[in-house]
Order: C-alpha cells, then sequence, then structure tokens
C-alpha cells in the first residue's frame, strides 16, 4: 500500500513537483509552504535547478531547524553569494525568472490574483498584506504558481475584489487539488485522493475543466523522508493547521 | 586625522524627525528593521508620520499602535514568521486613521531609484493588469526607441529621512552590513536626509580594510548611533535571530496597548 497525503503534505509536496531541472526558482516573504517546497526538491529530487531566496540566498542549506520566517537571513547560510532584493527583480522582469512562487489571498479561473483587500479597495473590509512581489513578476516571470492552505469560494472566487496582480500564473496547489491553466482558465490537473472531483467543485467558486484529471500519484518515499527532515517535530504542519473541508474530511 | 564624529544619543537622533516628516525604513519584515529607532519614535510621541517601506511588519505595526502614522507606502505588510497579517496596521488602513499607498515591491524602489538618481520618474517592469497602476494613477509610455513596448513609469520617491540598522557603524557615518543588504542600499541614496544605527561601534580602520562591505560611506549620513540589540524583537544575523517569544508577546499584549512590550525592549533596560 502506498502512502497517501496529509492536507499539509499534498500543497508542499505538490509544490515542490513544479519545480524542473536546471530552471530559476524563487521563494518569497510570506512563503512558509513554498520555502519547504523548494528545500524538499534540493534534498528528495535528482536534478539541479537554481534556487533563489527573498533573503538573498543562491541554493542555499540552513544548517539545523529550517526558519519559521521565509525571509529569515538562515537561507542565506551555505550560499555562495548574496542576491539581494533588488537583483531578483531585476531577473525576473528581464526575462530571466522561470518559477516564482507567489502568494495569493484570492485566485479567479484565469489565474488572476488578490491579495489587496477584502471589500473595496477604498473602504476595505479587510486590509490585505498587499501583493509584494507579484505585480511586476507575475506578468514577467515564464509561470508563477501559489497555493492556498484553505480551498474555499471566497479564496477560489468568480470574482476578485481586486485585480492586485495578473499575468503568467500557471499552477495552484491546495489540500485538496492541483490546477493548471489550460487556454486561458485554470483546470483541473489532480485530486488529493481523499476527496472526489465533486467536492472540490463545491469548494470552488469557479467553474473548471476537470478533463483528464487523475489521483494525485502518492508520495514518494524520498519526498516523506525529505518533508520529514525539513520538519521533525511536525511544528510547521501545526502552525499551517491545513485541514480539508468539513463535508469532506 | 580623523573625521568629524557623527555620534549622538537615539533620543537626540529621533528629536531631529519633526511631526508629519516621511521616514523610509531600512530591513525586511522581522529582519535586521531599525526597531530601537521605531520605539524612540513613539517614546517622543511623534505624529503624522509618513513611513516608506518595501515590506514593513512590526515597525508599521507599533508604530499604527501608537497612533504615529499618517500615511503608509508599502508593497507588502505582514508580521510574518506564522504570525500572519500586521493586526493594528490592518486597522489604522480599514478605519481610515492611515492612508495607504498601496505598492508592488519594486514600483516603491522604482520610486526609490528615481528619487535616488535625482530623475522625476523611472520605468518598471511587470504591473500589467495590476489595478495598483489606477489606484495610483501610474502612467505608462510607448518606447520612444522604436519597440513600442509600454511601460510604467512611477514617480520618484524622496523620503525625508532613511534610517537603517547596521552591522557597524564608526563614528564618521560609515555603515557595514553582513548579508542581504535587502533594500537599504536604494533607501539610504534616495533618502534627504540619513541616519544610521548600529549594533557595534568599530574603528575607521576596519572599514578601510574591507571598503566593499561598506553599504553607506560615512559623508552621506547626518548621524549614528550605536544600539545594541536595535532591531530587537526582529533578527540581527549572525549576532541573534528573531525572538518569537516577544514577538508574539507584543502581539498578546492586552487591550492592543505597548506600554508592557516597550517597558521589555533593551534600550529600556537601564
Amino acid at each position: 500500500m502506498s502512502a497517501s497525503f496529509t492536507p499539509f503534505s499534498h500543497v508542499v509536496i505538490n509544490l515542490a513537483r513544479l519545480i524542473r531541472p536546471d530552471e530559476v526558482t524563487f521563494s518569497g516573504v510570506n512563503s512558509t509552504l513554498p520555502m519547504l517546497a523548494c528545500l524538499l526538491a534540493k534534498r528528495a529530487y535528482d536534478f539541479d535547478f537554481t534556487w533563489l531566496n527573498v533573503a538573498g540566498g543562491v541554493d542555499a542549506e540552513p544548517a539545523g531547524a529550517i526558519p519559521l520566517s521565509s525571509g529569515d537571513p538562515a537561507l542565506m547560510h551555505g550560499s555562495a553569494a548574496v542576491f539581494a532584493n533588488e537583483d531578483f527583480y531585476d531577473l525576473c522582469t528581464r526575462g530571466g525568472m522561470d518559477l516564482c512562487f507567489l502568494g495569493a489571498s484570492q485566485i479567479d479561473a484565469t489565474g488572476a490574483t488578490n491579495n489587496s483587500v477584502i471589500g473595496d479597495w477604498h473602504a476595505p473590509k479587510v486590509r490585505l498584506p498587499g501583493g509584494g512581489g507579484s505585480a511586476v513578476m507575475m506578468p514577467t516571470l515564464r509561470r508563477a504558481a501559489t497555493w492556498r492552505t484553505e480551498h474555499s469560494p471566497r479564496t477560489l472566487v468568480n470574482e476578485l475584489f481586486f485585480q492586485t496582480a495578473k499575468g503568467n500564473l500557471q499552477n495552484v496547489v491546495t489540500p485538496m487539488a492541483v490546477f493548471d491553466k489550460r487556454d486561458g482558465r485554470l483546470a483541473l490537473q489532480s485530486h488529493n485522493p481523499a476527496v472526489t472531483i465533486a467536492e472540490i467543485q463545491k469548494a470552488t467558486g469557479f467553474t473548471f475543466d476537470a478533463s483528464g484529471a487523475v489521483p494525485t500519484p502518492p508520495p514518494t518515499e524520498a519526498e516523506l523522508s525529505a518533508l520529514r527532515s525539513l520538519d521533525p517535530d511536525g511544528r510547521f504542519e501545526r502552525d499551517a493547521a491545513i485541514t480539508l473541508p468539513e463535508a469532506v474530511a | 586625522m580623523s573625521a568629524k564624529s557623527k555620534l549622538i544619543s537615539l533620543a537626540e537622533m529621533v528629536a531631529q524627525i519633526p511631526d508629519g516628516a516621511s521616514i523610509g525604513l531600512g530591513g525586511s519584515f522581522l529582519h535586521r528593521g531599525p526597531f530601537a529607532f521605531c520605539r524612540e519614535l513613539i517614546r517622543q510621541d511623534k505624529r503624522d508620520l509618513e513611513i516608506i517601506k518595501a515590506s514593513p511588519g512590526y515597525d508599521i505595526d507599533i508604530l499604527c499602535r501608537a497612533g504615529a502614522v499618517r500615511r503608509v507606502r508599502a508593497g507588502i505588510v505582514a508580521m510574518e514568521g506564522n504570525f500572519g497579517l500586521a493586526g493594528a496596521y490592518r486597522k489604522a488602513v480599514e478605519s481610515g486613521r492611515v492612508e495607504l499607498e498601496e505598492h508592488a515591491c519594486m514600483t516603491l524602489v522604482a520610486g526609490l531609484r528615481a528619487g535616488s538618481a535625482g530623475v522625476p520618474f523611472q520605468p518598471v517592469g511587470g504591473v500589467h493588469g495590476s489595478q495598483i497602476a489606477k489606484i495610483n494613477g501610474w502612467k505608462k509610455m510607448a518606447d520612444p526607441y522604436g519597440s513600442n513596448e509600454e511601460t510604467y513609469l512611477i514617480p520618484a520617491i524622496r523620503p525625508d529621512f532613511a534610517v537603517i540598522h547596521a552591522h557597524e557603524i564608526d563614528a564618521a557615518g560609515n555603515a557595514r552590513v553582513y548579508g542581504s543588504p535587502h533594500w537599504d542600499r536604494v533607501m539610504t541614496r534616495a533618502a534627504k536626509t540619513l541616519f544610521v544605527t548600529g549594533e557595534k561601534l568599530v574603528e575607521t580602520d576596519r572599514f578601510r580594510e574591507q571598503p566593499e562591505l561598506t553599504l553607506v560611506p560615512g559623508f552621506m549620513v547626518k548621524a549614528a548611533c550605536e544600539v545594541r540589540q536595535g532591531a530587537w524583537p526582529g533578527s540581527l544575523e549572525p549576532e541573534y535571530p528573531v525572538n518569537y517569544a516577544e514577538v508574539q508577546d507584543y502581539v498578546d499584549e492586552p487591550g492592543a496597548g505597548i506600554e508592557r512590550h516597550m517597558s521589555r525592549a533593551p534600550e529600556a533596560q537601564g
């Protein structure tokens, strides 16, 4: 019997699976799960890629415990260079960034994102963190991926409250699903084997093409072992507190 | 011959900042921010400040909590390190007490680059498809050299003051930073008046040995101040990591007060 996903490992491992050999991949601030995904890929996959992080690290390998903050200077450890903020943004806008993990509070079917407000921008019900790099990076990188720990009609929406960024968002990973953009719209690529496609549709605010969707291939021993090495006491998994919707779990 | 000393106390430094000033802050989120400086702004009861920083967190939150801020120009604001949204900042913007100029981090930096170069605006990549451009009234321009590619132009930003916290300073105001400079280089060049706080005061000869490690040459600096634990409760690697227990204690202080937290700050200890 093969291993199964937890909601947390479904997100981290499927983010890691988006990383491709010999590409330049970036993880940013407020991005704990992509930080873990990049480290997981370094440890579990038998190929080279360049990992840039917002702390300025190039292929860093933190010694000891992984920091809680994805911008922690500990993510410089083992780096042979400092590649700081202006450097990686300029790299991106001149076309040198292959994959970036960019956070989003809301995502619509076209892959546009809102990280600015819930409600009207000028009279916000909730003021969100702001887009950070996304407005500049999303249109200029090759592929962006985002993640949501809550897969619900208020995070995967038919209409954004505000369009913080639009561009080359290619993938969305949640505890339930992996979406891949096809013909300009997010389509279901795979689903957590613990949930059905109907359950994902019910939890998603937009309709999507699910033709060809398969159960997400189970985690490999190498992936699980790498994740255990990154989160030996389960701190990240507990802090992330990711659950499947109640109707499903 | 040694240059004239620029060393003053933290209280004297902050006393030079008038109410209503715009201040660019160094560091990023919980890392190497001039946080002791921010707390001194609160002790001196500064009001109506405009805070400029691509990725503020603890600093903007505590300044909002103290009622010191009128306006923010920022790209992304959060406490980070699993603390989530910056609650006091969030409430201040939602209630309208604080006005936000929302940026993408690099658009703020484009404005600072324009400011540091002494030109009225700076082109920036991306932004296409973002409603942030409309909110801010940013204009775009077709490439006048033939490609016709459209590029957004961000108006210059010149903070009245910039303050960064460095690992080492000397009496002449030279400042050395180890690890990532974050956005501090452009911030220090764009500001009209530059202050540096430093974790450790060292001799100028140490700077002369490796001038390539000097982020800010002293001649640019108006005043400098040694502040031990100046980035507390954030990190100054490799000297000290984020003090998560103290950040949590700040977040949890009852009634959104700051007295307990302020009294625990290193610079408040005898």
